[in-house]
């Protein structure tokens, strides 16, 4: 070939190749004009809260410049903007130091799911068919107005309901104080893992209604009641980091750790003894260690255990001789264990999960909390102590209680239909996360009109009339005030970290827009243009009540506070722990209720937070999804636990499918074989089994809040979510898919060959 | 590097670190359900004894970077070799895909892309520019994300400085909330990495193998307080 041909053909092909990129649709998009002034191939590392679980770690984010298809003014393009590429935990930040847990690291892939609502949405099908149409945020907040209108109209302002899933900070003052100006009911929260027991135990016997700060660093001897504190339970970071110093930080002294419960968790694996009790007997446990403290006058005694019946007799029915049946622990160990505890102060016990989660749970907490009292070890190095309070606005907040419960207001819907006409929904999942008996689903069915500010169409979100999508946590102005986890008053604060992707509004944003549009006394109460607006209006207030020493002026404060993640008081001072509130007769141990009799049900079905997907609000993330489980590398789907002994009686295998029964249904999940389990209890974990939610959440494996039997707390009205009796039997051939490969049948290839 | 098992929770923060900061792409259930999920770093786990007597231990296991690597004397193509620092790599545009390697590692740490790497738009964004994303056919490992290495090295070498101890850590080490994993330079006996190395705790994961693997790991420990002050 010549020179020439070969040029002439070469061109003829670039030629077909210029024209195949025009067919791209890709290349036909607008290209907008930069909107940030970024450096390729440089990393700004940005400031920003992690919201994946309720701990309230700060994050920083890395952020390079990519290329991106966004949404601007209704028009799809493309921009070249800082793109979030990895978060990791913020150095500074005294909840998590610098650390991450996995669902923390999980947090980019919400910004960036595929299947998040870019835009605002109309339900077209019936409800709950998933059925909607896209349309503009004017038609959207049109609509919105014109509902929230017609009840102020109708003097029916009463009949407007917040559902949301528990805030803190500066966006539950906005919240609250939208709807207590627009006069409608109070806002209610709701989440699965409800700390309501342990907030009430710590209001009645310390004064704090808030979940504990432990100070694992300093102890010597560490006693967890079911609390799965190195996985999922209250600040686990910064317990983490804490649980490092208990055994390595310190030279010569590596602190024992002792977990109680029925089934062994994450944190239960790390410990030197797992001692496996009856389900609902921990408090007994706990105050049978007290007995032999007192009964062998090893500490002096305390007052704090006034609100135990028999407390200043020595506690006489709780000796461990007669308590070895119910609590299934040996008298020997528990005689033990209690003069090691001791002996080796700083001793410290802390209680939660599904300890907490039994009809007796309080009695459970407030044993706990008496024991503390008794190893000395309240507000004491070593010990549990309370975070104290940042500004007064933000402690006003944090501790009112929405009060009323999602069961309330499904009980309101039901009794009288007209009770509910407009609800607001902002990322609470109760029809995935209650179970059927509280009849949240039906209720939420007769609701005139729903709007929800999901990001994503999780079960609850598809029963909307209308979806407002927030944006993403990365892409928003967040606050929060962490109740726990810190010797120091903190207030997170982070601006967005990256511009938004999709047509999306902050939802505190948009209340503020609804508000200016309702006008009145709710555009008066929520004078603010934007929620930044109304941040450095509460910063200004927090610097001149705590700050003043941090900065020389407000604005001073409100910057720094925006470039490092927040502000946090420079020394430790833990609150003070008051009196308590204790009210009433002492309390006395009605023994846990379980719901299915014990013949027909033989099994206590003990349902856990998942270390990956939390309540089942991260299934839709693919890492989350694929990361195996740390105690069977189960990955992409659910499982149900069994002793290897009963699992032997009954012919069960490992990866057999079972079918779980109780009074309120069946589920189907397989099998994994453990010993690291009672034998009268079977375990499964929480967070699978979505009816939608996303394509990697959709459809897969079980989810056991729905055969949970309807019980509650009285003290509380929280669920009892560890009170539901079971049955299991094998069904036949299941499929479970553990890291390392599980193959049930040769795969296609093989069988080619 | 240096893993204390005894800080170790088996938490998983650092196999999530990894997927995040290497652009390691999720396979999907049945993929998952071959053997073909890639998790460069693991967390596996030990059930010891029956009920009610039951320990529990977790390993985090990642590529042990070995002196004497049986990975890499069977490449055909030199994909899998030693830098001159030491470090275990793979060179991806040299893998012709024997997998050869992965069946030589001791260590099950070489994973196999029997596709090509699928992100659902958007979630391409997410991947980290430093690091590039691996094909069909080809071998991917734990580097000791190289990136970091490579970017500490150049901003120490701007500032005319040596690196730090502590200055570099790779996404596991960075993101670990008990802090069990350090990685530093074992050449320089000062560094961290080389005092805990040096802890009666030390062990190699298959050392007998003769592999000489670069990852110590220390052993769980049992209840001591107040004894004499140790070393570790």
């Amino acid at each position: 070939m010549e020179r020439r041909d070969f040029l002439k053909i070469s061109a003829a092909g670039g030629a077909a190749a210029a024209l195949e990129g025009c067919g791209n649709p890709d290349h036909q998009l607008i290209r907008f004009i930069p909107e940030e002034d970024l450096l390729p191939g440089i990393a700004a590392w940005k400031p920003s809260i992690c919201t994946q679980c309720p701990a309230g770690c700060g994050l920083l984010v890395r952020v390079m410049q990519g290329e991106a298809e966004v949404v601007r003014n209704g028009q799809l393009g493309i921009i070249k903007m800082g793109l979030a590429k990895k978060l990791e935990g913020n150095p500074n930040h005294p909840i998590n130091q610098g650390r991450l847990c996995p669902r923390g690291q999980a947090g980019l892939q919400v910004t960036y799911h595929p299947d998040r609502v870019r835009t605002p949405l109309a339900r077209t099908g019936p409800r709950g068919s998933g059925q909607f149409q896209e349309i503009t945020w004017d038609d959207a907040l049109k609509q919105l107005v014109s509902h929230l209108s017609a009840l102020q109209a109708s003097r029916e302002e009463g009949r407007l309901a917040f559902l949301t899933t528990p805030l803190r900070g500066y966006r539950k003052s906005l919240v609250s104080g939208f709807a207590a100006a627009f006069k409608g009911a109070p806002p209610v929260e709701f989440a699965f893992f409800d700390d309501s027991v342990i907030r009430t135990a710590n209001s009645s016997s310390f004064g704090h209604a808030s979940p504990p700060t432990v100070d694992l660093g300093q102890s010597n001897y560490v006693i967890s009641l079911g609390a799965d504190f190195l996985g999922t339970w209250n600040s686990p970071v910064a317990q983490s980091i804490a649980y490092g110093m208990m055994r390595k930080g310190r030279p010569g002294q590596r602190g024992k750790f002792i977990q109680v419960e029925p089934r062994i968790s994450q944190t239960g694996a790390s410990a030197d003894e797992w001692i496996p009790c009856k389900p609902g007997t921990e408090g007994v446990f706990a105050l049978s260690l007290a007995h032999v403290i007192l009964r062998d006058k090893l500490r002096p005694g305390s007052a704090a255990g006034a609100s135990i019946e028999g407390w200043s007799q020595g506690l006489p029915d709780y000796a461990p001789e007669k308590v070895e049946t119910q609590t299934g622990v040996p008298a020997a160990t528990i005689t033990r264990i209690a003069h090691e505890a001791a002996a080796n102060a700083p001793a410290v016990a802390l209680i939660g999960d599904g300890a907490t989660a039994h009809t007796n749970g309080l009695f459970n907490a407030l044993a706990v909390n008496a024991l503390n009292a008794l190893l000395g070890s309240v507000g004491k190095p070593g010990g549990i102590s309370f975070t104290p309070a940042g500004a007064s606005q933000t402690g006003k907040a944090a501790s009112s209680d929405f009060g009323a419960s999602v069961r309330a207001l499904a009980e309101k819907v039901l009794s009288s239909p007209d009770a509910v006409k407009a609800l607001l929904l902002y990322n609470a999942n109760p029809v995935f996360a209650t179970p059927p008996g509280w009849r949240v689903r039906e209720a939420l069915d007769k609701v005139p009109f729903i709007a929800s500010f999901g990001s994503f169409v999780d079960e609850t979100s598809a029963l909307a009339d209308l979806i407002l999508p927030d944006h993403s946590p990365l892409e928003s102005w967040l606050d929060d005030a962490p109740p726990s986890g810190s010797a120091r008053t903190v207030a997170s604060l982070a601006p967005p970290a990256m511009m938004p992707l999709h047509n999306t509004r902050a939802m505190p944003d948009v209340l503020l827009d609804v508000a200016r549009q309702l006008g009145g006394d709710l555009a008066k109460a929520l004078p603010w243009k934007t929620y930044d607006e109304a941040l450095q209006a509460a910063f200004t207030t927090l610097y001149r009540e705590q700050g003043n020493k941090a900065a020389k002026d407000a604005d001073e404060f409100w910057s720094k506070a925006q470039e490092q993640g927040g502000w946090w008081s420079a020394e430790e001072k833990p609150a003070g722990v008051g009196a308590g509130k204790a009210s009433g007769a002492p309390m006395r141990n009605t023994g846990p209720q379980f719901e299915g009799a014990a013949g027909e049900f033989p099994f206590h079905l003990l349902p856990f937070a998942a270390q990956m997907w939390y309540d089942g609000s991260l299934a839709h993330l693919p890492w989350m999804q694929e990361a195996p489980d740390p105690l069977s590398s189960v990955m992409w789907g659910s499982w149900v636990e069994i002793n290897t002994q009963t699992a032997g009686e009954r012919g069960i295998q490992q990866g057999d499918l079972v079918e779980v029964a109780s009074q309120h249904g069946t589920l189907r999940a397989p099998a994994f074989v453990t010993p690291g389990i009672a034998p009268d209890v079977v375990a499964m974990p929480i967070g699978q089994g979505h009816a939608n939610f996303t394509r990697y959440a959709k459809d897969r494996g079980a989810n056991p809040i729905l055969i949970l039997a309807p019980m509650t707390i009285a003290e509380t009205g929280s669920l009892a979510w560890s009170a539901t009796r079971v049955k299991i039997s094998r069904v036949g051939k299941g499929k479970m898919v553990l890291f390392g490969g599980s193959l049930t049948e040769a795969p296609p290839e093989s069988r080619h060959r | 590097m240096v893993i204390d098992l005894d800080r170790c929770t088996g938490c998983e923060a650092c196999v999530v670190a990894c997927h995040a900061e290497n652009n390691i792409s999720t396979v999907g259930e049945d993929q998952a359900a071959r053997g073909r999920a890639k998790h460069w770093i693991r967390v596996e786990r030990y059930y010891e004894g029956e009920f009610p007597d039951v320990k529990v231990k977790f390993m985090p296991v990642l590529c042990q970077q070995c002196d004497a690597a049986p990975c890499e004397p069977v490449c055909p193509t030199y994909a899998t070799h030693h830098t001159a620092e030491g470090l275990n790599s793979q060179i991806y545009n040299r893998c012709i895909g024997t997998r050869y390697c992965a069946n030589a590692c001791p260590y099950n740490v070489r994973f196999f892309n029997f596709y090509n790497p699928v992100w659902d738009k958007p979630l391409h964004l997410q991947l980290n520019p430093d690091v590039s994303v691996r094909t069909v056919g080809v071998m991917e490992k734990c580097t000791f994300c190289v990136q970091r290495i490579k970017a500490g090295e150049i901003q120490a070498e701007a500032e005319k400085r040596e690196v730090k101890d502590g200055e570099i850590q790779p996404a596991c080490v960075q993101s670990c909330p008990t802090r069990a994993m350090v990685f530093g330079d074992l050449n320089d006996p000062q560094s961290e990495v080389s005092r805990m190395a040096r802890s009666n705790r030390a062990t190699k994961l298959l050392g007998e193998l003769g592999t000489l693997p670069k990852v110590t790991y220390l052993q769980r420990d049992s209840w001591h307080v107040g004894e004499d002050a140790r070393t570790d």
